[in-house]
């Protein structure tokens, strides 16, 4: 019998009519994934090598939420029990029961709402799970014959599907299908492209990916001048991603603010302060069609709901799981799936063409070490960034090495920041004004 | 589940699997896992959760692989999996896979280690857990109350079996448990946060910590420490003589030198030639040794490899030479290393790759240190023995870089970068702190720089190891401090033009 349906057997007749009073349950929820991932990597140029063989991954498990009768609550995480033994789920109970702990603000379980209907699956990816799978395999192999011939390759191709169950005591019963696809390459470990959607790449956008990763490395063969104090620093949208996730979603988290953990006080969404520049705006938008960071409706069984975080510059809220906006004092907000579903926009955005065409004397980060130990509250960053590329007159003009220093709130207060829209990418270039020495 | 009935389920999948060509590794693995995390006062999270499953790893006759798993712990799926396996290694085959026999050449191996906790994973109550923990989190709360405080425990048991085509049957258990304290301090306007732990392999840890408070106390040395990092000034950039802590000195073992002699990265390491190990290559200066291997009791221990070799402990550098990589059965051989059963994963849904363990960097010139109470105590006690022995470095700034944050390197460049909570000047008698910033140059010449260590060996820096995309964990260290001369390649700083 599947997990699913277990559970909700289970959760139902301890709620109605528990074997042991002590059991009873008040309200519930459940959350189940089942799944199936095939994969394929490359490792220094050789296709399925003992280390990246092609791989086969089926999983079923999930998470239940318990609401005791006494008020308590309990969380655990759950899979098909190995035993057979008729009393295996008397027993999960009552070490949940074990695990009870008071938290009367993460009690309540949202009603269900109407869905909206946001596209989360694509059947494509489908046929590779029940065994069409040729396309990862040439894809794998016209990577390695169309590859700069010098260069070491690493990569991975993954295709994902499978059921998500959501389930309530207040009577939310959501099953539907949704489908991930992820593929990525580099070179000599140095330069990388990647795509992360619900869906299939495209043919074209497989062509610009590996067009721009391509150009990128033969540049990177070629050595340029130096950076000056004047030169402009732009964050390639794989940088922006991971400036948000390392500064930005923590500090927006509900219950790090609550706790006084972040940057910004409660106080200060309170009163909408201005921390950003007035032309930024950050949101989470669930609903966009087969993007990573879309859904129907989270865990807790909320449905999905565009949230703006920060308006003109302004602060608006945090993100807030149930226990959080029953603290804040409002409703829960949409939840980014890591930095998938954040959206920064300038109101004044460019195409990057555009963009490159105005900077004169720049340096564009693909990636940094380190950033992972920078401190998250305070925002400040003192990075190395080797491998970056110089531009110079509206031109890309070859490598330079470069060590960042900043602060990455003081970055998005300036007024000469600025994004630049990224044909391949959900997040954008950001154009900075910020300390940039040679390495 | 126990150790028994994984095993059961392993050979009985290794017999069926008999009846099919090539060769196979059955992983299985049983986790179990409790958590708690406290913040301000209250519960947040108590959790408790069960993860288990089979990977198996199938090779054709010619030597190429396919990989398959399910987090479902049962006969019958775990037949479907060796066919699965078998099939995607055929159309490996197909697709021209660079092949790899070597898993025919490993010895077979029959043993079981017994868990060695102290305390099973279920004698001490859940509820008795959550009330220990949320003593010793009020108690740091009210020493410190300036501080937003979260603290957290967790209790995991792994139990492991890995069976092979030959008859290889091994079978282990792994408990580890770890309570952390985060603190979030302001000052003028500007927050900083810190991290510490304490680790072991069960709830004993708790009964160790409120007995005799050691982490509390480093907590609110830590907090205090980071207020004041909080109004401390930038340091400029530039290339000074450091002293390291060991939670740093094992992130540079880990980071820089660990990862760049393991036997898959040869192609793109620093420390390889043609895809073989330098052996020989002079790195450090004589007296320099740098060891990796598991220790009963440590967070990182783990007795055999995931594919089901024994864990050796192996002498990395050797009198400032570079002796040996960390090899597993597949690649040891083509990096010019030995196999020294480095191979670990994340869970049985991983594919194993050659590891650490426990990294330690020792030097044989050592300095005594009688740790101190408190944390400037310390710091002020190390002073005073570097000028006992005239290693301050006159006329220029010796700075002490405590905590450490993480860090990253680029094995293929030597490139590195790590990060610490904060720094003290040792040169001057106040002591003055400077704001954290990042500690980056050349693996090499960091290796090189290294003049001598500062009181006796401690291993017990944790961390997550991510390579691969996994998460395993790692630990390790070094002298409580190590001392590092001033290096054109190695600097530390960088001020906002």
């Amino acid at each position: 019998m599947k997990l699913i349906v277990q559970l909700e057997d289970l959760l139902h007749q301890f709620q109605r009519a528990p074997k042991r009073e002590d059991l009873r349950l008040s309200a519930w929820r459940i959350v189940v994934h089942e799944s199936e991932v095939v994969a394929l990597g490359i490792k220094d140029n050789s296709p399925g090598s003992v280390y990246t063989p092609p791989s086969y991954r089926q999983g079923e498990s999930g998470d239940v939420f318990l609401v005791w009768g006494d008020g308590t609550c309990s969380q655990a995480m759950v899979q098909l029990p190995f035993s057979r033994e008729s009393e295996y789920w008397l027993k999960a109970l009552e070490q949940w029961r074990q695990a009870s702990y008071e938290d009367p603000d993460a009690v309540h379980i949202p009603a269900p709402e109407s869905l909206p209907l946001v596209a989360v699956e694509d059947r494509a990816v489908q046929k590779i799970i029940s065994g069409d799978d040729k396309i990862l395999f040439e894809q794998v192999d016209r990577w390695l014959s169309d590859k700069p011939s010098k260069a070491k390759m690493q990569g991975s191709i993954q295709a994902a599907w499978g059921y998500r169950h959501v389930r309530t005591s207040t009577g939310l019963a959501v099953t539907y299908q949704q489908s991930q696809f992820v593929s990525w390459f580099s070179f000599d470990s140095l330069i990388g492209g990647g795509f992360a959607k619900r869906r299939l790449i495209q043919p074209m956008e497989q062509e610009e990916l590996w067009a721009q990763t391509v150009n990128q490395y033969t540049w990177m063969q070629k050595d340029a001048p130096p950076v000056g104090p004047q030169t402009q620093v732009i964050l390639a949208p794989s940088m922006t991603e991971d400036m948000l996730r390392q500064f930005v979603l923590p500090n927006f988290s509900g219950d790090r603010v609550i706790e006084g953990q972040g940057a910004f006080s409660k106080e200060s969404f309170q009163e909408q302060k201005q921390v950003f520049h007035e032309e930024l705006t950050l949101a989470i938008d669930p609903l966009r069609p087969l993007e990573l960071g879309s859904y129907l409706v989270t865990p807790e069984g909320v449905p999905a709901n565009q949230t703006i975080l920060v308006q003109d510059g302004q602060l608006k809220t945090p993100f807030l799981k149930v226990k959080d906006a029953v603290r804040w004092g409002a409703k829960p907000t949409a939840v980014p799936q890591g930095t998938a579903g954040l959206y920064l926009k300038h109101g004044a955005e460019v195409p990057w063409v555009k963009a490159l065409e105005g900077v004169e004397d720049g340096v564009l980060i693909l990636s940094v070490l380190g950033l992972h130990t920078q401190d998250s509250v305070s925002g400040s960053y003192s990075l190395s960034a080797p491998h970056s590329l110089r531009i110079m007159k509206g031109q890309i003009v070859g490598k330079t090495d470069v060590k960042l220093t900043g602060n990455f709130f003081a970055d998005l207060a300036a007024s000469t920041t600025k994004t630049a829209l990224s044909d391949l990418d959900t997040h954008p270039y950001l154009v900075l004004r910020t300390g940039v020495q040679s390495l | 589940m126990e150790q028994k009935e994984i095993k059961a389920l392993v050979e009985s999948v290794l017999a069926e699997a008999k009846r099919l060509e090539g060769y196979f590794i059955v992983r299985a693995q049983s986790r179990r896992e409790w958590s708690m995390r406290l913040s301000n006062g209250r519960f947040e999270r108590v959790s408790t959760g069960e993860d288990s499953g089979f990977g198996v790893q199938a090779f054709t006759e010619k030597g190429a692989s396919g990989f398959a798993t399910s987090d479902v712990l049962e006969e019958g799926i775990g037949r479907k999996l060796v066919e699965k396996a078998l099939q995607l290694a055929r159309r490996n085959e197909e697709i021209g896979s660079k092949p790899n026999r070597t898993i025919w050449e490993a010895p077979r191996v029959e043993e079981e280690v017994a868990n060695s906790a102290q305390k099973g994973f279920e004698e001490v109550p859940l509820v008795k857990l959550e009330e220990m923990v949320m003593n010793l989190h009020a108690r740091l709360r009210g020493a410190f109350p300036e501080g937003a405080w979260q603290s957290s425990y967790r209790q995991i048991e792994e139990v492991w079996c890995i069976g092979r085509s030959d008859g290889t049957l091994v079978s282990f258990v792994i408990p580890r448990a770890v309570l952390m304290h985060q603190g979030t301090v302001r000052n003028q306007g500007k927050a900083q946060s810190t991290l510490i732990h304490r680790s072991g392999m069960d709830a004993t840890l708790l009964f160790e910590e409120l007995e005799d408070h050691v982490l509390e106390k480093k907590a609110m040395d830590r907090a205090e420490f980071a207020r004041a990092v909080c109004s401390a000034p930038q340091l400029p950039r530039g290339h000074y003589p450091l002293i390291i802590d060991y939670g740093l000195a094992k992130g540079l073992a880990h980071e820089a030198f660990g990862h760049a002699v393991e036997s898959d990265h040869m192609n793109e390491s620093v420390l390889g030639e043609k895809g073989k190990l330098r052996q020989g290559l002079r790195v450090a200066r004589p007296g320099v040794d740098i060891i990796d291997g598991p220790l009963v009791g440590d967070w990182a221990n783990q007795p055999f490899s995931a594919n089901g070799l024994p864990r050796q402990t192996v002498t990395i550098v050797r009198n400032g030479l570079l002796e040996a990589g960390l090899g597993d059965i597949f690649s040891a051989e083509e990096a010019g290393m030995p196999i020294t059963g480095a191979g670990r994963a994340e869970s049985y849904g991983h594919i194993p790759l050659p590891r650490m363990s426990n990294i330690r960097l020792l030097v044989e010139r050592m300095l005594p240190l009688t740790p101190g109470e408190h944390l400037m105590d310390e710091v002020k006690a190390v002073r005073e023995t570097l000028l006992e022995h005239g290693e301050l470095r006159e006329g220029e700034k010796n700075l002490l870089l405590l905590g450490y944050r993480g860090g990253q390197v680029n094995p293929k460049t030597g490139d590195f970068v790590f990060q610490c909570d904060g720094i003290i000047d040792v040169a001057e008698p106040d002591l003055p702190i400077y704001q954290p910033s990042i500690f980056s140059g050349k693996i090499l010449s960091a290796l090189e720089a290294i003049r001598g260590g500062l009181g006796e060996g401690c291993y017990d820096a944790i961390g997550s190891c991510g390579k691969g995309g996994q998460s395993v964990a790692s630990s390790g260290g070094s002298h409580r401090y190590l001392l590092m001369d001033a290096d054109q390649q190695v600097s530390l700083g960088g001020e906002q033009a």
